[in-house]
């Protein structure tokens, strides 16, 4: 796969424009302060871009997201010399601030499916709780077995 | 798939489309701050709390005033919102979720460490989190759910798995309508659900320090609400409880993305495949 500058600079455009809504969202949400936030986010920027980068060169069907987020655990690892930097500026930016936007474009998006949504209603609320009792014993059953051969419980 | 990425570069583009962007984003910052200056609410509830944040009211904000919600009958607000600027949003979706994507990455990164030192017990139980997919994507067939299911059940859904759900298949896809509907309620009612079930869990006759591992499902919030009411069921183990639980929600927070990727989604879609015909019949 080839490097598409030109929709990468789209992409960045695009980053600028939701950085801004964050910032401003996070202001009036958390009293995060915009203009300390903005190092962070310039940050956020280019590991996101980094991240889209290696989606388009490496010829693997992993989406952007896990790019990034493992560019960034990597920078961000104990005794990586950018970890203290990294991290001191990324604490401006709030995880809950940065999920709005992405819900709002989220709700915008589902909206051309109202019906399709409805259609799944309470059926989602079942499928939830199943969801969580499955990850919950999965474990724990997992976790006892192993335990107990180590002959620790 | 090459098709879809030249769709979302002709969506991007700012060129000849400056109207529709400038309308998709004010909208959004807008929604952005109503939703912040509404802020959090927490209501509790026996041993955890029903939490309603911003991001709650920005998606059910964005679905109303798509043209087919209230646009339908506020007729001038289609003229703000119409079908161009919802179209729009779902590749802008994926651009938002690169910011959560590197904020993500920064709490992992740190928890390295840890999860080299955790023992056999730790790591091995990370795979139980696909218990999701055995548990409840057969129950969603019985429901009636097509592709959606895949979404709703191939892990617990908090962000990774909907970063990488809505980046392969759209958030306006059946299986992106799944994540987000899994993502919702866990936001919304997972620190209840957890907090009894953490108790309750008791009465199974597992081991508590077993339960306790059980309780770092990759969301902190959640992971507090189990662990505690676990540790006020059996208080004479209550640090070491809380120990396990914190250790193993770091962990699931590490791998979590990884399992979702590499072995939960080939998984769930296979299992899809094989159960789909025969619980729905051969219908697609």
């Amino acid at each position: 796969m080839k490097y598409d500058v030109e929709k990468n600079i789209e992409r960045l455009k695009m980053l600028i424009i939701v950085a801004i809504i964050t910032l401003i969202g996070q202001k009036i949400g958390y009293g995060i302060s915009p203009i300390q936030a903005i190092p962070g986010m310039i940050l956020v920027i280019v590991l996101a871009l980094i991240g889209f980068g290696l989606k388009e060169i490496i010829p693997l069907r992993i989406p952007a997201f896990a790019y990034a987020a493992l560019i960034t655990l990597i920078l961000t690892m104990p005794y990586v010399p950018t970890s203290t930097f990294i991290l001191k500026y990324l604490k401006q930016v709030s995880f809950l601030g940065v999920t709005t936007p992405i819900l709002a474009y989220a709700g915008l998006s589902i909206g051309l499916h109202v019906a399709k949504m409805a259609k799944i209603s309470w059926k989602i609320v079942v499928i939830a709780c199943l969801v969580f009792l499955g990850t919950f014993f999965g474990s724990a059953i997992i976790a006892e077995i192993v335990l107990k051969i180590q002959g620790i419980i | 798939m090459s098709e879809r990425k030249d769709i979302e570069k002709e969506l991007i583009k700012t060129k000849g489309r400056i109207k529709t962007h400038a309308k998709t984003h004010l909208t959004v910052l807008i929604l952005v701050i109503v939703c912040e200056i509404i802020g959090i609410h927490k209501y509790q509830v026996g041993p955890g709390s029903v939490v309603l944040l911003p991001m709650l009211w920005a998606v059910i904000f964005g679905v109303l005033i798509t043209p087919d919600a209230l646009g339908k009958v506020i007729t001038p607000l289609k003229s703000v919102v119409s079908m161009e600027e919802c179209k729009l949003a779902s590749p802008m979706l994926v651009i938002a979720l690169a910011p959560l994507a590197v904020k993500y990455g920064s709490l992992t990164g740190p928890a390295i460490p840890m999860v080299i030192k955790a023992g056999p017990a730790f790591i091995l139980q990370e795979f139980g989190n696909l218990g999701t997919i055995f548990l409840a994507l057969p129950v969603a067939l019985l429901l009636g759910l097509k592709r959606e299911a895949i979404g709703a059940t191939v892990s617990i859904c908090r962000e990774p798995t909907l970063g990488i759900i809505s980046e392969r298949y759209g958030i306006d896809s059946p299986e992106g309508r799944g994540v987000l509907g899994t993502y919702l309620c866990g936001t919304i009612f997972g620190t209840v659900f957890f907090g009894l079930l953490g108790g309750l869990a008791v009465g199974t006759g597992l081991h508590p320090l077993a339960l306790a591992m059980a309780c770092g499902m990759g969301s902190a919030s959640m992971m507090t609400a189990a662990s505690g009411s676990l540790a006020t069921a059996v208080p004479a183990m209550k640090d070491q409880i809380l120990a396990y639980a914190a250790t193993s929600n770091l962990l699931t927070g590490v791998t979590g993305m990884y399992m979702v990727l590499l072995i939960g989604l080939p998984l769930v879609n296979k299992l899809y495949t094989i159960l789909q015909p025969k619980i729905q019949g051969e219908e697609k």
